[in-house]
């Protein structure tokens, strides 16, 4: 063993990683003598790339995924018919040929019975990983799945309970944010609530951050323990789990009650938001009776005008008197007012904030209210209202403050009102959307997708217009078109191609096992296909959920190792992975989570190695399903459409694929790669796949300034819809009536949360009462679980890799149960001890690692484990939060409005002295 | 004279262990050897904690206690700086381990990989038995600054003759280069900024400073 000297052929391939949203990670890797041996940065991206072309520590353990010993490496039938954890599977290697001829078989047949079932349900079903990043490994199966017709996407693999749910669906409502960050580059202060920036935000925010801080930025990190970006932070605040909204509401009392008014961005709000429109006695704007535009009280003509009015001097704050108006009340009920009295949405909302006092703050949060308070003013006087900077010749406000939020914080009850707040501490202050400010990144409800800009299109009262799922008597869907009722129950999420994924997807999974009154219990898919995903661990109550699983009649699964969900599989699939298979994908612009860039573009991965075994790439088993499945013409057209996310087709350029033809693998990414340059630029500089195989990555300018919204917004004459939700209000009243007219009452705990302005409603109560509704005594479960991520991992699907096992053990949390010090010994719980983590719904077993960094009341288990199948992660014993978390009629209870859950669980805490002792 | 040294910016690290994953696969050391690793500290009582992350490693001393203490003159100083092993002359009596006060060496005694006993390709190509029964340590990844020399190049500044856990480190926080080369960035780094060396009091005189603020008046 051991080769080297100067006969070795070795080359430096170039390609990406997308293991985690915050991809591509260009990356460079070394084959010798057609070897993976090392992965490295792609240096040629400095100055370029944010991070200088570096890729994060996950990058690395490609070469040990490549050459896992325990791969899938031919294609397999499962043998045993019963399916269950304690089931032989009985896996066969089989042909490639024998294994789509099987799945092409039921596929077909369900095409001559019909996409739909009895219920109107897609007959086939599918789940992919963590935040769209399988679609940069499946090639071109998306035109498969787009020829196929009606798929159901609502089985979960933890979306809309461990993303930033609420941020997701409000973000983009209010700002085109489906996900958002601070404009670190130029900000001065940030107050982060639980967003883990330093862990979860990719490698361009890493080093924007670290540039800041030498810079001497303040981050302020709010949160229950002390994660790596709280040690990264000027000042660490630790918060009782659930209450930030209750910390933010206290914020923007500072601001609108303790502050003198001339601190606020008085113009950005007359202009850019509904702060002046005046609000009705019923809730509802006031509207103008002949164009039902909202009004707004002009202080110059001392009368009302519509919005739009041109040259008003719209009054910010009063009350008005307003001879004659209309509202615009649910179901296109039509309230008429005389000589009723409007209040300026503005002061309607500075008279809710009121009671929202630091102290009254302090105590739900376990915060000093004097910290509250300080915060709050140190974020305004860094707000600089006033401050200008010219960006690419355009004089835009400088508001170098921002607010952030992570997961937890982001979803589950009291998200609503922390997305609300945020983005009010934004407005307040004119950051919203403007540089140094808090800005969204991109856009997956609205389209298109990769111009969140070009998204922005007028729509009613001044708005940029949304699509709701709609609520009113003709249009309301009452009958689900997928299993977890997405536009049925969840109007803001809407019906885009990803609006399904959204949520609430452990709605799919719990109806199944059991279903509300008055709520017919859905069929199981026939065929579900899973890709990169693994819910069997990721998803809450992982037992029950895999008992679900098992009751799946055919499962397709492409796998790279055998796992605790292929477990139950009908077919595996072995596709080419990471370093073996072609695509290519944009980089660059606005992406979430973090990345701005002065470039936007494409980058190419590539087999830098051949395929092992009898691996095969996505692309090329796409094409099969579709030819075995007599769809290849529409196939093609799918992807002449666009389906790998470039139209090979446009004002400049045409390379359309033979639509009647099967078109290898590297002769569909050649013609991508000509339509993707072609499109950046205009069809002046084209390159092709070999050029892409040389080089890595193209880019053309992207302009900073299209970083910000607000510009955009401008220049359409647009505002943003805050402070007041009187939409949200209709919505929520609508629903409720279609709802109710169909005798269900179990949403209407979410049909509270549709309100126009926050109300506090206790979040952390919800998590309280459940455990009496599970059957347990609160005073029995005192402390907090929640989770956290660590770098290797943070939804890498490597959790196989033993490189990233080796490389988190350096962190003090990893595979552990991080409890405080003093209640550790209170318990008689030392360090490295065995500890037992039980909920009412079960117990998980790991070692604990005490810290100060973490609040008395809390314990921590970092990370997504407690597998049993999959090599290598099976023999770590470590615990798992989603083992212990609830999936039943309970969660339910713990779904909010947009059908979102969090991470979060009562649980008690006792030293083991050995893992049998576990409960 | 040239000085090589390390530098590590404790206000940019995050903790993330690319460095130690990057160093681990680039020198194939086995699992449980890691010449890069990132140390996570915490100090303080609740709720006045702070945490820290700490990249360590091979400190390549002025005067290391572990090339005192080597019976065998395995261990050398190079005249830039870098402190070596030779392999072929360690007998692996681990006297080094012992006194190395960063706990900066290892010493494995039979193949071991990811995957239990049988290297992957890829592990295959990077195992060098010579490493088998003595001392190993960080290198400053020696090869390829002798190459990148030997090439014209400038170790710290051009990539390829860089330590790969210094080019590969996302946040900027890791940086390297000639310390009495005043044009050289871990100069002027030096310069700038505070800095401690760990251990100061053993007088090993390492070759590895952690930045930790700004310095008041620039040198």
């Amino acid at each position: 063993m051991g080769v080297s000297g100067d006969n070795v052929a070795a080359k430096a391939v170039p390609t990406y990683c997308y293991n985690c949203v915050s991809g591509p990670d260009l990356l460079k890797v070394r084959v010798e003598d057609g070897v993976a041996v090392t992965i490295g940065p792609d240096h040629s991206a400095t100055g370029v790339h944010p991070a200088h072309g570096r890729p994060c520590i996950k990058a690395y353990g490609l070469v040990q995924k490549t050459y896992n010993p325990h791969r899938v490496l031919t294609p397999m039938k499962r043998t045993n018919p019963k399916k269950g954890r304690n089931e032989d599977p009985g896996f066969m290697p089989i042909s490639w040929d024998e294994a789509l001829d099987i799945v092409a078989a039921r596929l077909n047949d369900i095409r001559a019975r019909g996409l739909l079932d009895e219920q109107g349900l897609p007959r086939v079903a599918a789940t992919f990983g963590h935040g769209g990043t399988p679609a940069h490994y499946m090639g071109t199966l998306p035109a498969f799945l787009g020829a196929w017709g009606p798929i159901d996407y609502s089985f979960g693999s933890g979306q809309g309970v461990k993303c930033t749910h609420s941020e997701h669906l409000y973000g983009e409502f209010w700002h085109r944010a489906f996900t958002v960050c601070a404009d670190t580059i130029a900000t001065r202060f940030i107050i982060s609530f639980g967003s883990n920036v330093e862990v979860t935000g990719g490698v361009c925010a890493v080093r924007r951050h670290a540039d800041a801080r030498l810079r001497g930025i303040k981050r302020v990190q709010v949160e229950p323990h002390m994660s790596p970006t709280a040690a990264c932070s000027a000042e660490w605040v630790p918060i009782k789990p659930k209450t930030d909204a209750a910390f933010m509401l206290a914020m923007i009392h500072v601001l609108l009650h303790e502050a003198a008014r001339e601190k606020l961005d008085g113009a950005f709000l007359r202009a850019r938001t509904a702060s002046p429109y005046l609000v009705g006695p019923d809730g509802w704007y006031l509207r103008d009776r002949e164009s039902g535009k909202p009004l707004m009280w002009d202080q110059r003509k001392q009368a009302p005008v519509v919005f739009d009015a041109l040259d008003a001097a719209p009054a910010l704050e009063g009350e008005y008197v307003v001879t004659s108006a209309i509202g615009h009340g649910p179901d296109g009920e039509r309230p008429e007012y005389v000589n009723v009295k409007g209040r300026t949405a503005f002061s309607e909302t500075v008279e809710a904030m009121k009671d929202f006092t630091p102290e009254w703050a302090a105590e739900i949060c376990d915060v000093p209210a004097s910290v509250i308070r300080r915060v709050a003013l140190e974020y305004l006087e860094n707000a600089c209202v006033g401050e200008t900077v010219e960006i690419n010749g355009r004089i835009l406000p400088l508001r170098p403050v921002a607010v952030t939020l992570g997961k937890t914080v982001n979803n589950g009850w009291g998200a609503f009102e922390c997305c609300w707040s945020r983005t009010m501490l934004a407005t307040l202050v004119g950051a919203l959307e403007v540089p140094g400010g808090t800005l969204g990144t991109a856009i997956r409800i609205n389209k298109p997708h990769d111009n969140r800009l070009l998204s922005v299109i007028p729509g009613e009262d001044g708005f940029m217009a949304n699509r709701f799922n709609p609520t009113d008597k003709e249009n309301w869907v009452s009958r689900p078109t997928g299993r977890n009722a997405h536009r049925t129950l969840i109007p803001i999420v809407g019906n885009s191609a990803w609006s399904q994924a959204l949520g609430p997807t452990h709605l799919a999974w719990l109806f199944l096992r059991e279903t509300p009154p008055d709520w017919p219990k859905p069929t199981k898919p026939e065929v579900w296909f899973a890709f990169r995903t693994n819910p069997a661990i990721s998803f809450w109550e992982t037992a029950s959920l895999s008992e679900t699983m098992a009751s799946m009649p055919f499962i397709v699964s492409f796998a790279y190792t055998q796992d605790e969900t292929n477990h139950m599989a009908d077919i595996l699939l072995p596709d080419a992975t990471d370093l073996e298979s072609t695509q290519l994908t944009r980089l660059g612009g606005t992406k979430f989570v973090e990345q701005h860039w002065h470039h936007q573009g494409v980058a190419l991965r590539q087999p830098a190695v051949e395929p092992l075994g009898e691996a095969r790439d996505f692309t090329w088993i796409s094409a099969e399903l579709a030819r075995r499945t007599g769809l290849i013409d529409s196939y093609t057209a799918s992807l002449n459409r666009g389906a790998t996310g470039f139209p090979l087709s446009g004002a400049h350029y045409d390379y359309r694929l033979q639509p009647d033809q099967v078109h290898d693998v590297d002769m569909v990414w050649d013609a991508v790669c000509k339509a993707a340059t072609a499109e950046l630029t205009e069809g002046r500089d084209v390159k092709d796949l070999a050029w892409f195989k040389e080089n890595g990555w193209f880019v053309t300018p992207f302009k900073r300034v299209d970083w910000y919204l607000t510009p955009t917004m401008e220049d359409k004459g647009l505002r943003y819809e805050l402070p007041y939700q009187e939409r949200l209000l209709r919505t929520g009243k609508e629903l409720a009536r279609r709802l109710h007219e169909k005798n269900i009452r179990w949403w209407d705990v979410q049909l509270s949360e549709y309100t126009a302005l926050p109300e506090w409603h206790d979040p952390p109560s919800h998590w309280i009462r459940s455990v009496e509704a599970l059957g347990g005594k609160p005073e029995d479960y005192p402390f907090w679980a929640i989770t956290t991520k660590s770098m290797p991992y943070t939804t890498g699907n490597n959790i196989g890799i033993p490189l990233m096992n080796e490389s988190a053990s350096n962190l003090r949390d990893h595979g552990a149960v991080t409890i405080n010090v003093a209640a550790a010994e209170r318990l008689g719980i030392g360090d490295g001890d065995l500890v037992e983590v039980r909920s009412p719904v079960g117990a998980t077993v790991g070692r604990a690692a005490l810290a100060q960094g973490c609040r008395p009341d809390t314990v921590v288990i970092p990370g997504q484990y407690a597998h049993w199948k999959t090599p290598v992660a099976k023999d770590f014993g470590f615990p798992s939060l989603n083992a212990i978390a609830p999936l039943s009629m309970v969660s339910l209870a713990l779904t909010d409005a947009t059908g979102s859950g969090a991470d979060v669980v009562r649980v008690a805490v006792r030293k083991l002295e050995t893992a049998g002792d576990a409960q | 004279m040239t000085r090589y040294v390390m530098i590590a910016d404790l206000r940019r690290c995050v903790g993330c262990q690319t460095c130690t994953a990057s160093c681990k696969e680039a020198n194939g050391t086995p699992p449980g050897v890691q010449w890069r690793r990132v140390l996570d500290i915490e100090a303080g009582t609740y709720p006045a904690v702070s945490r820290v992350f700490v990249p360590t490693g091979c400190q390549h001393c002025d005067d290391p206690p572990c090339m005192e203490v080597c019976p065998s003159t395995a261990t050398d100083k190079r005249k830039d700086g870098l402190v070596t092993i030779d392999y072929e002359i360690c007998i692996g009596c681990a006297a080094c381990i012992v006194a190395c006060p960063y706990e900066a060496r290892y010493k494995v005694d039979a193949p071991d990989f990811a995957f239990g006993a049988e290297p992957t390709a890829a592990e295959a190509r990077l195992f060098d038995s010579s490493r088998i029964g003595v001392a190993t340590k960080c290198t400053f990844c020696i090869d390829r600054i002798d190459a990148g020399l030997a090439k014209g190049l400038v170790p710290g500044r051009d990539p390829e003759a860089t330590p790969v856990c210094v080019q590969g480190c996302i946040s900027g926080a890791l940086r390297f280069g000639d310390r009495d080369d005043p044009e050289s960035e871990a100069s002027r780094l030096l310069a700038e900024n505070k800095w401690f060396r760990m251990h100061e009091a053993e007088q090993t005189g390492p070759g590895f400073y952690y930045l930790w603020d700004k310095e008041d008046v620039p040198l």
